[in-house]
């Protein structure tokens, strides 16, 4: 198991009764890890939240897409196994599945393989990318069926009386109108992912809130710290919603669905 | 008549567990010839339509378009229906696409002709179908007669051996059905093979070859137009003319 998370240290002074002391210039003063500022601690956070929410983002997009397909194809064996896969990543709270995934998988492995994963050198990043991606994928997917299914049944008919393949019905036929139905759902669900990645704190990921808890353990300036983090989380999720207003804007369907 | 585009014979269909909606169907559509199914709702016209492209499948008899059955595991489905036209009551009009790429995408995606060709093939479609114009507009900004009328022309551009159409003016404004009635007549006047599920009798004696009438499943009546107008044999035909007729 990962050392235990140390409990909140509250700033010294603030227990004796006297007022906290706040200090922004702290951010410039150089950290006791002596690889730069305190600022630049939490810079290295924000790096690693926004690769580890990106690729994590990627995984949930495309397993999610696949696993939403598969739950709307005719037939019971597709749209079961896509229930089950669904049923068992979203139904398992996050912490307990980046555990599982972190200090169990290795275990049931085989011996060397286990020992492999272990060594390797970005394992938490790894376990995070992998562990949220298929956490949120269970949630792209309910979406992504449910985009389908709000469309004609006569849509996949014309398709396929057409002449198009299955494949091809969902290529340019019924996704491009599913993505667009549920691009406002699916924007909460990048913006989940992104918050999500701070779980990942809990298997050593030295992401955004990682960083900040760090930045308030040398320096006893909590404020600040959690300040700069939340600041961080609200620019990442206003610029996310903005580009996802844009692309709303830029692939709506002239005449479509209007009021 | 030439030989037979399209042969139903002795099929049998039901939704799941309820009961059958077809008994023991058979029909033949011949090459050149415009064969119109009218009934009561409920009697399984459209449900015979679908089976005609297996967009439906069957549990009894056989149905062979082409010269190909469908329910042969060899036959290759999508290269069928790629050349047997269906127009839907709803037009099912792709809305993300542009009228011409809503032509022009299995042109080029199933028949695998260019581009070019496949836009010059779907302008003169639409020309045909009087829409020339509205090529660059997408289906939410045409009406509900445009919009089946681009349908049709979007059918027409696969060079189908038949035209399937399943009550295709039942969704329209009462304004609209005319404009969409007239691209019907002029392709059952230019020798298309058409099968058309419709209640427009005015369509059936214009331009229908023969009238089938269907009634809870079965055909009821099939007989060459006049002959069904003027003296429909069946009670459940003439109970039907009757009705629809004298408004």
């Amino acid at each position: 198991m990962p050392t235990r998370p140390t409990t909140r240290t509250r700033p010294a002074t603030t227990s004796n009764g006297v007022g906290y002391h706040w200090n922004w210039g702290i951010f410039w003063e150089m950290s006791p890890e002596g690889t730069g500022t305190y600022l630049d601690m939490i810079v290295q956070g924000l790096r690693m939240t926004l690769i580890t929410a990106a690729l994590a983002w990627v995984i949930a997009f495309i397993v999610g897409s696949a696993i939403g397909v598969l739950r709307t194809l005719p037939g019971r064996m597709a749209p079961l196994a896509a229930s089950a896969w669904i049923e068992l990543f979203r139904n398992m709270p996050l912490l307990v599945q980046l555990f599982l995934w972190y200090f169990v998988f290795p275990e049931i492995l085989p011996a060397a393989w286990g020992i492999w994963l272990k060594q390797l050198p970005a394992a938490a990043f790894l376990t995070a990318v992998i562990g949220i991606g298929f956490f949120m994928s269970a949630r792209v997917a309910v979406q992504v069926a449910s985009g389908i299914e709000a469309l004609p049944q006569g849509q996949r008919a014309a398709a396929t009386a057409l002449g198009l393949t299955p494949a091809q019905t969902y290529r340019y036929v019924l996704l491009p109108m599913a993505y667009r139905i549920v691009l406002p759902p699916l924007t909460s669900e990048l913006l989940n992912t992104v918050k999500n990645t701070s779980v990942a704190l809990t298997i050593g990921l030295a992401e955004l809130t990682a960083r900040a808890r760090a930045v308030q353990e040398f320096s006893f300036q909590v404020f600040e710290a959690f300040t700069a983090a939340t600041l961080a989380y609200l620019v990442i999720n206003l610029l996310a919603t903005m580009a996802a207003r844009w692309l709303e804007a830029r692939v709506r369907v002239p005449g479509y669905g209007r009021a | 008549m030439s030989e037979p585009v399209i042969q139903i014979e002795h099929v049998t269909k039901s939704y799941g567990t309820g009961g059958p909606v077809l008994r023991d169907v058979s029909l033949t559509v011949a090459g050149g010839e415009v064969v119109v199914v009218c009934g009561p709702s409920g009697s399984g016209k459209s449900t015979l339509i679908k089976c005609v492209n297996a967009l439906e499948p069957i549990q009894g008899g056989r149905i062979v378009v082409g010269g190909q059955d469908l329910g042969d595991r060899r036959v290759d489905l999508p290269r069928l229906r790629a050349r047997v036209g269906m127009v839907f009551q709803h037009f099912e009009l792709f809305p993300h696409m542009r009228v011409l790429d809503n032509l022009c995408l299995a042109q080029t995606k199933v028949l695998g002709r260019p581009r070019a060709e496949a836009e010059t093939r779907a302008m003169a479609l639409l020309d045909r179908v009087g829409l020339h114009a509205f090529a660059e507009k997408h289906p939410g900004q045409l009406s509900g007669g445009q919009q089946q009328r681009v349908a049709i022309a979007r059918a027409l551009a696969m060079d189908p051996m038949v035209m399937l159409f399943d009550e295709a003016t039942s969704a329209l404004d009462p304004e609209m059905v005319s404009e969409v009635l007239d691209v019907m007549v002029e392709l059952a006047r230019s020798g298309m093979t058409m099968m058309v599920v419709t209640h427009e009798m005015g369509f059936a004696r214009k331009v229908a070859h023969r009238v089938v009438f269907m009634d809870q499943g079965q055909i009821a009546e099939d007989a060459p137009t006049q002959a069904f107008f003027e003296a429909p044999r069946s009670e459940r035909a003439q109970q039907f003319l009757s009705k629809i007729l004298t408004y």
